[in-house]
């Protein structure tokens, strides 16, 4: 699998703004910030993504992940946000030690991980050697054959189409398990997310026994804020 | 609009002659399988570094989210590999890489519900300050 010519480029181009806007993403101070930064990495990998033949989950990607789970993720950040991370009043990380620590396990992890795509990837190329050969000449051969799109110049891609066959012919079970866990999460954080009122509501509580259940709830919240 | 920087494209990627250097040009201009690999991992790496020393609960979400990205990244890119090396049709890689975004929402959702209760309960998102399993 080689890129070539303007798809070096980009390549080069996304990664590059995949691993600066991670990064920035784990030190940001501002958690919007952080949420921002994530989301133009999350952009970036999607490109690549589309670099590498797979419009469908780089469309997927975009859509679930930066129109779903990330505007979930500033809804809750607005929610709950203290505010005292910004202003310098609060770390914004663990001890020092602890970082110096974990610090040390991810330059090992970095270490471990490049030997072994080094010496893995040496071993899968020797393998694959003869059957690596034709195959960009292949793809593009393949790529012109393509029908062409309403204006003429784009290529209609069979990717979705191919993922559509092979996700229902060889996964349908995990599809439909995925679709369980999906109404189980759903129901999960409603019923994690509710209030005590709420609650009550739903199960016919008497209003007496409501009004005591929030009198104990509030004294318990007290107790657990610790005055220190 | 492209074809205005093709020539400056055109004249880097010439200057690829022996050496060292040369043979690290010549790898850069044409990503492989490699680079896609380094890329995740390095992406991996930076989520994991985010979730040991972040103390905000939200920001350890988003790196998780960053380690699921890299391993989706490394799905597509053997996917591709797959292709490449005779099965024009493999697309496991991106099936699997829809169930773990299937995943990853379904985390997020719970993830957020539990920060939720936690903060109306102890009004506090610093995981350092989280303990009440602590004995």
């Amino acid at each position: 699998m080689i890129l070539n010519g303007w798809e070096a480029v980009f390549f080069w181009i996304f990664s590059i703004a995949a691993i600066f806007a991670g990064l920035l993403t784990v030190m940001a101070r501002n958690a919007v910030h952080s949420a921002l930064f994530l989301i133009s990495s999350l952009l970036s990998v999607a490109a690549l993504f589309i670099l590498l033949g797979a419009e469908f989950i780089a469309g997927v990607q975009i859509l679930v992940y930066v129109g779903g789970v990330m505007v979930l993720f500033l809804f809750v950040i607005m929610l709950v946000n203290v505010g005292a991370e910004e202003q310098g009043l609060s770390e914004i990380s663990n001890k020092p030690r602890q970082v110096a620590a974990s610090l040390i396990f991810c330059l090992l992890l970095v270490i471990g991980l490049l030997f072994a795509i080094n010496t893995g990837y040496q071993g899968l190329q020797k393998r694959d050697e003869a059957r690596l050969g034709g195959t960009t000449e292949q793809r593009r051969t393949q790529q012109q054959n393509l029908a062409t799109g309403a204006t003429g110049t784009s290529r209609i891609t069979t990717d979705t189409q191919q993922v559509g066959n092979s996700l229902y012919r060889f996964a349908s079970l995990p599809f439909e398990i995925a679709s369980v866990l999906l109404l189980v999460a759903i129901i999960g954080s409603v019923m994690l997310a509710r209030t005590l009122k709420q609650e009550a509501a739903v199960d016919d509580v008497d209003p007496e026994v409501l009004l005591t259940k929030v009198a104990q709830e509030a004294d318990r919240a007290e107790t657990l804020r610790e005055p220190t | 609009m492209l074809s205005l920087f093709a020539p400056i494209v055109a004249f880097l990627f010439q200057q690829a002659d022996g050496g060292r250097f040369g043979v690290m040009w010549q790898s850069a201009r044409s990503p492989d399988l490699s680079k896609f690999l380094v890329i995740g991992a390095l992406l991996f790496i930076i989520g994991v570094a985010g979730v040991l020393t972040r103390r905000n609960i939200i920001v350890i979400f988003m790196s998780i989210e960053l380690i699921l990205n890299a391993a989706n990244l490394n799905f597509i890119a053997f996917s591709r590999y797959l292709q490449d090396t005779g099965n024009m049709n493999a697309v496991a890689g991106q099936v699997f890489a829809v169930f773990v975004i299937v995943v990853a929402a379904a985390e997020a959702a719970i993830g957020l519900g539990i920060v939720i209760a936690l903060y109306r309960n102890k009004e506090t998102i610093w995981v350092d300050e989280i303990d009440l399993l602590k004995w």
